[in-house]
């Protein structure tokens, strides 16, 4: 009682809820800068959603890199005589290099205005873009033993939440187009939907899940935790914006800031909890 | 196990030619004693914090029909290991003959991956200070005393083991201890449930002590005290 | 020559046990080395391997060390060792952080500033050789010898401490068994002569275990713990235990007896009541080998019915009956105790009636029985110094004439009373401060005190709270860095063993044995003052090598040149890697012998002997064996070679001489709201000894008071909550842990924690620069994240001894436990000097010449009072 105490740690801790948020928004961002060659009404976001794009993925490669242990060997995730195609993690860095390199010449084409190659490198970015939220998916989908976490939903809602908290960042990037906005608005709403779906159909399946998933539900949706990940990821971050969204006051530019800064912290505040709560209850054990 | 059973190329039991080590564990001897947890400390200068084996225990019964129960902890050195197919860099990798689920030190990039993917918490982050041992900031764990075994000893924990508790050997050899104590008892394997095919086999351990979440119903307050001790101080 | 003494009265010959038993394991085991070799895990290097001796507790496993770079970094057991067969348990596996403790004292330390204040300076041995000689030299021109005082916890010099007394001319010597296990033995020698039982777990049926925690502490913790562990699985049998609290012992048993503190007496004597009522008893043995008859144990059993113990103890009628008729018709069965029973103020009674059960079953010396204790002796190397001349007040007080084995935590009480002037006090491997009731407000009380101790000299590689309060201190060094000769009752196969030095000292560490000869040669240059002659060794080593020279059998397979290379002797035989068991040459187990009370004398030594009419066979004025049916046997180690079931001697002096209990008397008229304070050992903590054990502390490092489900809620306590415990000496401050595993009146607070010295681990002071004394840091103690370290019960507990074992009552406290009051902080110890003196006072009206030990004793009416008391000179130990 007063001895044998050993614990253990969590494996990812709150460093690597950062990283999905700031990757999730980056790949969104890309992916609606790459639209703007197709629509019209996602023109005005071309070059802002891009930059800021870039920045975030550099931003998220950096904490990526710098939440490993060993930084500086970082690069051993490109040495072939290493990589292992079995991990999540080994796809997830050839996946980000590539999105990097492709993001690059993109810019260059943005710059020079060419719309074949711009075209090209929107495809194949915004392939890559999706890659990002969809392989973070799979890290946490991958480990059969965790609740929460080992469902075939985590990519789709990692999608789900890159476009939603994409979409409440491109709302501040518009230069005040009104089609933009719109677009943005309409983003928010039926991304935002589907994540919320996904929300109630994981809470589903966790409570009534085995005995690890049904003492996850009880993490979640308690305590700090569940403060967090009803509180602030669900009702704050996810219902309170679609009903303000579809509130009239959501088609005017304060309701619409109220519901992107809502749905950021919403955002950040999902992935943390899920995140952790897929992990706390294995560290009793 | 037979041939048929395999589910995977990476499985080693009942593969002719190889050898398949596995622990006993028969918790009907375990005495709670430690030795075994401080054995494997010394034998790889393992820091504080983190640990390679450890022995929790359970309190059943209500006064003054009480039991205390001891469940020795280790890597299960699993035949189909999760924590292989997480590493991105192949740092992690299981050893065909004896079945030794190791650690290139050297390539690990601490992306803890491989930490996730464990259903049993086996394995750990180095922290950056160590006694004598230059390895530090990577991933470790149990390595199922590889380097005492290919030169003919059991491992430190079995070779220390008090109650006699822990026996070690290659499964895949039917004369040896443990395939006898495998034949002959009934046993029990962590979260079986989990295809990872662990090969550290316990005897007479009931699932009030197997059972995972189990603890978390019956929570121990003082070590809620002390994990929170815990959380705030390491440094790892 | 053999040293012959009641523990090792029984040495068998090496040679005649290695016959072996039948049916070896079917099983074809580990296919590898149980151990003996280690490897690097990172270089793959072997790592260089010295046998020695564990001496982490005082158990004395054999040990291997393994050395790489000139550091030790690995312990594992000797696997040649027939007790500890290659194991060694969690403490002997962090052996070499006493070694290595950042804390460690490297040089000799000379306190500048006031006792206590924590100042020192460096002095080079010179300079404290002459320091303390001059003190020395003062006492032994202008005072009496006897003013030097020397006290030890541990002592494993095998005579080097007695030596230097004795050369100085001093009786003044005491040890720390009147805190330890002192009623155990005192309850047991006059029974049947030796101190302790040998149980044989690995083959009995049944087990009674009354207040042993065998599988965390005990005598012999990790060679019983195997063995124990055999038996139940192997054997099947059956163990049952009765404590105050679930221990790991009660947790593993088939059976946990929580009894009501103190009781486990009336439970034994309510078995053998029923055992006796029941005719289940083996009258062939009690008749043959007991100095009482069948008839005068079942007239004397019939008071103490199970009803009678029932209402003592809480163990119900029916419980009793069962256990009764389950030991007494299982067999072989065997009882076993340790400091439960015994640590009460009538401990020694609690201790005989437990032993009288496997006694009247006739389970004594027989194969899974309960046995005579196997144990060797090594010589002393000659010329001897004579013993003192006169005896000393405090090391054989006149109150407790039976404790043979001295009443030593009395002994603040009794300097600061002047029964005995101190002018020079050494301490070796003793930290009363921390480890004796009332502690530092005890002892503290009396080492600072400049008036009643002058001076005092500690020999320890530690700063443990008895050192913080030193003159001068001696940095002795640990167990890994010295000579020593080894011998314990550890298995059924006596055996001899060294320690010897793994690694050189470190720092200016040295050995006890080179230090005080060197002090000696200081005192007496030109040994015209006759000390030098008793200390004239070239080494530590050449003095072992004399303790070893003509051992019969060791002399022939190369004397200390074979305890060298081997660490043990004799080997019995090799350890089987299938069954982790000694076998012989056959492959199969070797065989202990038994019964060795019915060893035959021989012709020669029948040879002038005569046998009385009652079959004693007498020689030379003594009683050598019994002849029973024609054959002569060697008996047991008593006067009179029987079990004294009735120890006369008792009688001498008021106390009952037949089995028999007696209630504390502040356990009487216990209020609602007063519960019973105990204290128990953990199986990673060594007394005062491992808090600066890193990997220990890791494992434990706080102890929260245990307190019963029911209790707790009574009080409205949760774990976790900060409550104070409030005994009539003082209070301490602690945190609570409810448990179902705990007797209702009980709270019980483990020992190992709440230092306020002892290192920067120890105190979690780990902020303050390491090696403050010359030790290396260790870089691993940045990884400490625990930051509670407990509080220690000592101070609140009152010393009070067992009237005729002299033991202190450790496990009788009252207390009133509370939730804390404004203003009590986590850690608090307060208590009272004055107070543990009226508590002292109280407990010598219980002694033979107090007014209290009569109406203790209303059936001893006839005893004619103290001034009928002859003294005799007793015996030390
Ligand atoms: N790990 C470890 N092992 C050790 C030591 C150590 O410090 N640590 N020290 C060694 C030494 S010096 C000694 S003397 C031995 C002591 O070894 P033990 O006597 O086995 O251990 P203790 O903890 O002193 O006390 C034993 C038990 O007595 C219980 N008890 C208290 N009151 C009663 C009672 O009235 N009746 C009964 N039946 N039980 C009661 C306590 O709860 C405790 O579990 O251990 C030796 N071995
Ligand atoms: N509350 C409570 N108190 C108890 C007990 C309990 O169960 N509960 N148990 C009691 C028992 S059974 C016993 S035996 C006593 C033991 O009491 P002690 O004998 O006083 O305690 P130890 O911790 O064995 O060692 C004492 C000191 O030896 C010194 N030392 C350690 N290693 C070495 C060395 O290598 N060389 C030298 N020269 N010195 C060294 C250290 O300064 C250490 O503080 O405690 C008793 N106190
Ligand atoms: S127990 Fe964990 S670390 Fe060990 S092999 Fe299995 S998955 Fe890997
Ligand atoms: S932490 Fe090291 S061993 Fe674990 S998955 Fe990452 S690279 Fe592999
Ligand atoms: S097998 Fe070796 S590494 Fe694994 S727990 Fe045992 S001692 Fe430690
Ligand atoms: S050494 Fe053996 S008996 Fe002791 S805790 Fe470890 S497994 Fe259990
Ligand atoms: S019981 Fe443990 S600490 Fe004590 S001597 Fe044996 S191995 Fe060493
Ligand atoms: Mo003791």
């Amino acid at each position: 009682m007063n001895e044998y105490t050993v614990f253990h740690t969590m494996a990812w801790p709150s460093a690597y809820a950062i990283y999905f948020f700031v990757i999730g928004i980056s790949s969104a961002l890309f992916f609606f800068s790459a639209l703007s060659w197709f629509r019209e009404d996602y023109r005005p976001l071309r070059e802002n959603a891009f930059y800021a794009s870039f920045v975030l993925l550099a931003v998220g490669g950096l904490l990526l890199i710098g939440d490993l242990s060993q930084p500086g060997r970082f690069l051993n995730i490109l040495n072939p005589a290493y990589l292992n195609f079995q991990s999540p993690l080994a796809w997830g860095g050839l996946n980000l290099i590539s999105f990097g390199l492709v993001a690059v010449l993109y810019f260059f084409m943005m710059r020079k205005g060419d719309e074949v190659n711009g075209k090209r490198l929107a495809i194949i970015g915004s392939l890559l873009a999706l890659g990002l939220p969809i392989y973070t998916g799979f890290d946490l989908t991958v480990h059969q033993h965790r609740p929460v976490w080992n469902t075939p939903l985590m990519p789709v809602l990692f999608v789900g939440l890159s476009l939603v908290s994409g979409a409440a960042v491109a709302s501040f990037l518009t230069k005040g187009s009104e089609a933009a906005n719109s677009a943005m608005r309409r983003m928010m709403l039926w991304s935002g939907g589907a994540v919320g779906a996904m929300l109630i159909s994981l809470l589903g399946t966790t409570a009534y899940g085995g005995v690890g998933a049904e003492l996850t539900f009880m993490f979640l949706t308690s305590g700090t935790l569940g403060l967090i990940f009803i509180g602030l990821g669900i009702i704050a971050g996810t219902a309170v914006p679609i009903v303000l969204l579809l509130a009239p006051l959501g088609r005017q530019q304060v309701g619409m800031m109220t519901a992107s800064v809502l749905i950021l912290v919403g955002g950040m505040a999902l992935r943390y909890s899920i995140l952790y709560g897929g992990q706390i209850l294995q560290t009793y054990y | 196990m037979t041939q048929e059973l395999l589910m995977s190329s990476t499985e080693t039991r009942g593969r002719p030619g190889v050898r398949r080590y596995a622990m006993v564990i028969d918790v009907r001897r375990c005495i709670g004693c430690m030795a075994c947890q401080v054995a494997c400390k010394a034998e790889y200068d393992v820091p504080l914090g983190v640990f390679r084996t450890w022995v929790p225990y359970r309190v059943t019964g209500k006064y003054p029909t009480v039991k205390k129960q001891f469940l020795p902890r280790l890597c299960n050195h699993c035949d189909d290991p999760p924590c292989v197919r997480a590493c991105p860099v192949e740092a992690t990798y299981k050893l065909e003959d004896g079945g030794f689920v190791l650690q290139h030190y050297d390539r690990c990039i601490g992306c803890k991956a491989c930490m996730a993917s464990c259903p049993y918490n086996a394995r750990f982050m180095l922290p950056e200070h160590r006694t004598y041992t230059d390895i530090t900031k990577v991933v470790d764990k149990c390595t199922f005393c590889y380097h005492r075994v290919i030169q003919g000893l059991v491992p430190a924990c079995v070779q220390t083991c008090v109650g006699r508790s822990r026996i070690f050997g290659d499964i895949n050899d039917p004369n040896s201890e443990v395939s006898q104590l495998v034949a002959r008892h009934a046993t029990q394997v962590l979260r079986p449930e989990q295809g990872t095919k662990p090969h550290v086999f316990y005897i007479g351990a009931d699932r009030s002590l197997t059972d995972y979440g189990r603890a978390v119903y019956h929570k121990d307050e003082q070590a809620d005290i002390e994990r929170a001790a815990f959380n705030r101080n390491k440094h790892i | 020559m053999l040293k012959l003494t009641r523990r090792t009265f029984l040495k068998a010959s090496a040679g005649t046990t290695a016959a072996a038993v039948a049916a070896p394991s079917m099983l074809r085991a580990m296919e590898a080395d149980l151990g003996g070799r280690d490897i690097d895990p990172v270089s793959l290097i072997e790592r260089k391997s010295i046998p020695t001796n564990c001496h982490v507790c005082n158990i004395q496993d054999g040990a291997l060390a393994f050395v790489e770079n000139g550091r030790v970094v690995k312990l594992e057991g000797n696997p040649e060792h027939v007790s500890t067969r290659g194991r060694l348990c969690a403490k002997g596996n962090a052996g070499m952080w006493y070694s290595y403790d950042p804390d460690r004292i490297l040089y000799p330390l000379k306190r500048v500033g006031k006792r206590g204040e924590g100042k020192w300076k460096r002095i080079s041995w010179d300079e404290a050789y002459n320091e303390i000689a001059a003190r020395l030299d003062d006492v032994l021109t202008n005072g009496h010898p006897n003013e030097i005082m020397l006290k030890w916890g541990r002592n494993r010099t095998g005579g080097v401490l007695e030596r230097f007394m004795h050369t100085l001319g001093s009786a003044t010597i005491l040890n720390h068994t009147s805190v330890c296990e002192s009623s155990k033995k005192i309850g047991m020698e006059p029974t049947w002569g030796p101190d302790i039982e040998m149980p044989d777990f690995a083959n009995t049926k049944y087990v009674l275990n009354f207040g042993s925690n065998v599988l965390e502490a005990a005598y012999f913790h990790n060679p019983f713990s195997q063995r124990v562990t055999e038996g139940r699985v192997d054997s099947n049998m059956k163990i049952v235990t009765f404590d105050v609290r679930l221990s790991n012992t009660a947790g593993f048993s088939d059976e946990w007896i929580p009894v009501y503190p103190g009781t486990d007496g009336a439970v034994a004597l309510a078995l053998g009541h029923v055992i006796l009522r029941e005719n289940l008893q083996d009258s062939d043995f009690i008749e043959n080998w007991t100095n009482v008859s069948v008839q005068e144990l079942k007239d004397h059993y019939k008071q103490f019915t199970p009803e009678w113990a029932a209402k003592l103890s809480g163990v119900p009628v029916e419980t009793i009956e069962r256990i009764a008729r389950e030991f007494a018709t299982t067999k072989p069965a065997t009882t076993y105790t340790y400091r439960g029973p015994a640590k009460h103020m009538y401990g020694s009674y609690n201790e005989k009636a437990c032993m009288m059960l496997p006694i009247m079953t006739g389970n004594i010396e027989k194969r899974g029985g309960y046995c005579l204790p196997r144990g060797m002796g090594y010589d002393q190397p000659q010329p001897q110094p004579p013993k003192p001349a006169t005896p000393s007040y405090l090391a054989h007080p006149d109150e407790y004439p039976l404790a043979g084995h001295k009443v030593s935590h009395l002994v603040p009480f009794w300097i600061t009373e002047g029964k005995q002037k101190i002018k020079v006090y050494f301490s070796y491997q003793d930290n009363p401060v921390y480890t004796n009731p009332g502690a530092d407000a005890v002892w503290g009380e009396l080492f600072r005190n400049e008036e009643l101790i002058p001076f005092y000299v500690c020999l320890s590689p530690f700063m443990g709270e008895e050192a913080q309060l030193a003159d001068i201190i001696l940095p002795d060094v640990p167990y890994l860095e010295r000579w020593e000769p080894e011998s314990m009752p550890s298995s059924l196969w006596p055996w001899l063993a060294i320690r010897q030095p793994v690694i050189k000292p470190l720092g200016e560490g040295k050995e006890t044995r080179v230090y005080l000869q060197e002090l000696i040669h200081k005192l007496d240059p030109d040994g015209s003052r006759g000390m030098k002659k008793f200390w004239g060794f070239k080494s530590a080593e050449d003095y072992l090598r004399k303790q070893f020279e003509n051992i019969p059998g060791l002399k022939e397979a190369g004397g200390l040149d074979f305890l060298k290379k081997h660490g043990v002797w004799p080997i019995y035989g090799k350890l089987n890697p299938r069954t982790g068991k000694i076998s012989d040459k056959s492959g199969r187990e070797i065989a202990a012998e038994y019964g060795l009370y019915r060893k035959e004398l021989s012709a020669a030594d029948m040879a002038g002997a005569m046998v009385d009419g009652k079959g004693a066979i007498h020689k030379n004025g003594k009683v050598i064996g019994v002849q029973r049916k024609g054959r002569n046997y060697v008996g047991f180690p008593t006067h009179d070679r029987l079990i004294n079931v009735r120890v006369d001697q008792w009688a001498e002096y008021g106390f009952n001489p037949m089995p028999t209990f007696k209630r504390m008397p502040w356990h009487e008229n216990m209020k609602d709201d007063e519960m019973i304070l105990t204290t128990f050992k953990l199986n990673v903590h060594k007394q005062s000894r491992t808090a600066a054990v890193k990997w220990l502390a890791e494992i434990s490092h706080a102890n929260p008071a245990w307190l019963g489900t029911e209790t707790a809620a009574k009080l409205g306590i949760k774990t976790g909550d900060l409550i104070r415990i409030e005994s009539g000496v003082g209070h301490i401050v602690t945190k609570a842990l409810v448990t179902e595993g705990i007797h209702p009146k009980v709270i019980a607070v483990s020992t190992a924690h709440g230092h306020w010295g002892y290192g920067r681990l120890a105190q979690l002071k780990l902020k303050e620069a390491a090696g403050q004394y010359g030790a290396a840091d260790d870089p691993d103690l940045k990884n400490v994240w625990w930051d509670d370290k407990g509080v220690h019960p000592n101070h609140i507990i009152p010393a009070v001894a067992d009237p005729i074992g002299g033991s202190q009552g450790w496990y009788d406290t009252v207390v009133k436990v509370s939730k804390a009051q404004p203003g009590d902080k986590y850690g608090d110890m307060v208590a009272d000097w004055n107070k543990h003196v009226q508590w002292y006072k109280e407990g010598m009206r219980y002694t033979y010449v107090g007014d209290m030990h009569r109406k203790m004793h209303p059936e001893m009416a006839s005893w004619a009072g103290p001034d009928s008391v002859k003294h005799k000179a007793t015996g030390g130990h």
